[in-house]
């Protein structure tokens, strides 16, 4: 594990010349599967967890009947919540009722809430998992962003572009190579929270097939990075 | 005509006589009712708010006669046209035990033929405001504190901007700074409704009546604007270091000296400057002192 | 770790929003939401306002007055207007406790009855008339009801409300007893010919209730039923209570409850409520 922290160093100092910040510390493999496999995750970063403190205050005056700290939680998460379900279902009536829903659930069951997790995390578990089992029944709906698809247009600022390139280029390429039931699993358990046997419900397979396929995904991702030129440029 | 006009109304209890030949009569603004316990205010308002019958007399409201008689049977048309421009809050009133405040207003709300769902909700969540419940709407009442759930019980009444706002010791329970937002609340509806309080507190007629009626055993000591009121006492009232004996009543002020009522002044008494209290207590006078001894009557 | 954290700036968010960023980078950039806060509230202003605030009033309505339980959805389902179905979920007796025990009280009536062979109807004819009545007597609301001001001088009207309570009781209650009854051992019309004395019985009650209050009316019309039922055990048929003469006295006397009630409109001075 120290290794890979050296890497994380290495990186920022990377990323530091491109913008006088610090690390786009987003999809690295390891940060990736690390962070998955410190759910529920503990929002450890710096802004991280004064903001998520302040969002636990709301949850707390939520339980207490207070619809002004629903009405502030609504206001933070609910815009990239809509985002992110957008680029699951893109049916947007579907999307907002499951966001209403979110939210009347987040009031109704406040409690359930362990006092000291990721109220953003959890919202995004209630959310995704209302949409999964709305479009059960319905298999003309997409679920999973286009793997397979060319990157569209959009083009994001020449910077990024570059910092994208660096961070991912071979990441990127490592993931597109991954076969589709394996790329599946990481989006679904990696990438949206769901527990091996949630994903193995919405893929059709089995809770094992999924956990075997997980493995495999990561081992061969470890083995694409160590392929590239990523840890060379980055000495 | 008046909102509100009464003639001659009597109430009995049993072998007690709440109310004994009462006149009343009011349109807009705010009327104060005063009077010590067992002087018949919640009766009389009890009769204003259709809730129990008179014995004897005329009661108008809105020009409708709420009883009927012998004569001319009322048809029940008639009281529940005077209660759809009514608002009402009880002296005591209780709250269903696992009701949210957004949820009682809204029952009383259907009781009052808010049939249409956006529409109700709507004029929930603005009486509300009125009263400011806004933030705590959700919340079980049975987590309320006192003065908060009397305002559940203003906003109640508060709904559809009644005509007729009958409001039955409104402040009891809230502090100085709830009561002076009921204050502002009622001064604004007065604008447009007639409205009706009791209490025992001076200082809210005085901040917030137009006309006063003091109540005393059932029938009216007064009835008139409240600075007619506050000028019965001029010239009866002083500061002086010894009271005397010959005073209507008088207390110790915390500067030391006396604060004296009627009767003659002391020697060496600085005259003073009447309040409605004053004014209120002279009325009362041997009445009060009176009643404060018998045992509370049936109100 | 670095203290300094890097920030998606507004294109990269927007273009996010808009679903312009392929696979991975939109990932990254989910995976970078899930830590920053500021990134999340500075997508807020990019995705779709009004539909944002049209979840919002969905939301705050939902919480301020949320669904009616079942038994009221069902209602509203089959028709009954949406302010009654307020109403009516407020009320004690139609609350799941009360309807539940009526179906236990009257499960095990029925069960005594058809267990012990044909001879003794004697527990279901006692209980199954009675519980509507009982369920009658508390729609007139607690003994101490707290909102019974409200309710005297508001223009619904508290007669209507205590009607409309009643209906709501009878309604839940009759149907599954009137199954209750075919059950039983005995003549088929034994099912339904309970309900002759059901349905004269509550008249009586609100009658009795205008004088007694509905506590008292209840006990009163609960021990005069079962002394009726009672007597049936002295050496006379098991159905003899829900026989043809007896079912007019009953109808009789419901005839005349509902002339003491409808005179009683016609008393002067009263404010409003008959019952």
């Amino acid at each position: 594990m120290s290794g890979r922290t050296r890497e994380f160093d290495r990186a920022a100092g990377i990323g530091r010349r491109f913008r006088g910040a610090g690390t786009f510390s987003v999809l690295r493999c390891d940060n990736v599967f690390m962070a998955a496999e410190r759910r529920p995750s503990s929002g450890t970063t710096s802004t991280g967890t004064t903001s998520n403190g302040d969002d636990l205050d709301l949850v707390a005056r939520v339980i207490d009947a207070d619809t002004r700290a629903l009405k502030e939680l609504y206001d933070r998460h609910a815009g990239w919540l809509h985002a992110r379900l957008m680029r699951r279902c893109n049916d947007s009536e579907v999307v907002a009722d499951v966001l209403q829903d979110t939210f009347v659930a987040l009031w109704k069951d406040a409690t359930k809430f362990r006092g000291d997790g990721d109220v953003a995390g959890w919202l995004w578990g209630i959310a995704f998992r209302r949409l999964v089992s709305r479009l059960r029944s319905r298999k003309d709906v997409v679920l999973m962003p286009e793997w397979d698809g060319p990157t569209l247009g959009n083009v994001p600022a020449a910077e990024d572009e570059v910092l994208l390139g660096v961070e991912y280029g071979d990441l990127a390429g490592a993931l597109r190579r991954l076969s589709p039931e394996f790329r599946s699993v990481v989006q679904a358990v990696v990438l949206d929270g769901l527990t091996p046997k949630e994903a193995g419900r919405l893929l059709g397979v089995r809770e094992n097939t999924v956990k075997t396929r997980l493995h495999r995904a990561k081992a061969q991702l470890r083995g694409a990075l160590s392929e590239t030129a990523l840890e060379q440029k980055w000495r | 005509m008046n909102a509100v006009d009464l003639h001659a109304v009597t109430k009995s209890y049993g072998r007690t006589r709440a109310l004994d030949g009462v006149d009343l009569a009011f349109d807009r603004g705010v009327t104060g009712l005063l009077g010590p316990n067992g002087a018949g205010k919640t009766t009389l308002l009890r009769i204003v708010a259709t809730s129990i019958a008179a014995d004897s007399g005329t009661v108008r409201l809105l020009g409708l006669d709420p009883h009927g008689s012998n004569e001319s049977p009322t048809s029940p048309g008639d009281v529940t046209s005077i209660r759809r421009e009514l608002g009402y809050l009880p002296q005591e009133l209780g709250y269903p035990s696992d009701m949210t405040a957004f949820g009682f207003v809204e029952y009383v709300a259907v009781l009052k033929e808010w049939n249409d769902r956006n529409r109700r909700i709507r004029e929930v969540r603005r009486v509300l405001e009125l009263v400011g419940l806004t933030d705590l709407a959700t919340r079980k009442i049975a987590k309320l504190s006192g003065g908060q759930k009397r305002r559940v019980g203003l906003a109640q009444s508060l709904l559809g901007d009644p005509r007729i706002l009958v409001l039955d010791e409104p402040t009891t329970g809230l502090d100085p700074v709830q009561r002076a937002d009921l204050r502002r609340t009622l001064s604004v509806a007065g604008g447009h409704s007639a409205v009706l309080l009791s209490t025992h507190q001076t200082e809210d007629v005085a901040a917030l009546c137009e006309r006063v009626v003091v109540l005393v055993d059932g029938r009216a000591r007064f009835d008139g604007v409240v600075t007619e009121l506050v000028a019965t006492a001029e010239g009866q009232v002083w500061l002086a270091d010894d009271p005397g004996p010959d005073s209507v009543v008088s207390w110790r002020t915390g500067s030391g000296r006396h604060h004296v009522v009627g009767g003659p002044p002391p020697p060496g008494a600085i005259p003073a400057e009447p309040t409605l209290e004053d004014a209120y207590l002279l009325l009362l006078g041997a009445d009060a002192r009176r009643a404060r001894a018998a045992p509370t009557q049936l109100s | 770790m670095s203290m300094q954290t890097w920030h998606a700036d507004r294109d990269l968010l927007a273009a996010y929003v808009d679903g312009g960023l392929g696979p991975v980078e939109g990932a990254s950039v989910e995976q970078h939401l899930n830590r920053c806060s500021q990134c999340r509230r500075a997508m807020g202003p990019l995705v779709d306002a009004p539909a944002l605030d049209r979840v919002w009033a969905g939301v705050l309505e939902a919480v301020e007055s949320p669904p009616l339980p079942l038994p009221a959805r069902l209602a509203r389902r089959l028709g009954v207007a949406e302010p009654t179905t307020i109403l009516l979920a407020a009320t004690a007796s139609l609350r799941t406790a009360w309807v539940v025990s009526a179906f236990v009280a009257l499960s095990f009536a029925a069960a005594a009855a058809a267990l012990s062979g044909g001879a003794a109807l004697a527990p279901f004819l006692l209980v199954a008339p009675l519980v509507p009545v009982l369920g009658v007597a508390s729609a007139y609301g607690p003994r101490e009801d707290p909102l019974e001001s409200l309710v005297v001088t508001a223009p619904y009207g508290r007669t209507r409300l205590i009607l409309v309570r009643s209906l709501g009781v009878l309604v839940s209650v009759l149907p599954f007893a009137v199954c209750l009854g075919l059950v039983l051992h005995g003549p088929v019309w034994l099912a339904v010919a309970w309900l002759g004395p059901a349905l004269a019985l509550v008249p009586i009650l609100m009658a009795l209730s205008c004088f007694v209050g509905p506590r008292a009316g209840a006990t009163a019309v609960a021990i005069a039923w079962s002394g009726v039922v009672l007597l049936s055990l002295r050496g006379v048929p098991a159905t003899w209570p829900v026989e043809a003469t007896q079912q007019a006295a009953y109808a009789a006397l419901a005839v005349i409850s509902l002339g003491v009630l409808l005179v009683r409109t016609r008393q002067d001075r009263r404010i409003g409520a008959v019952l």
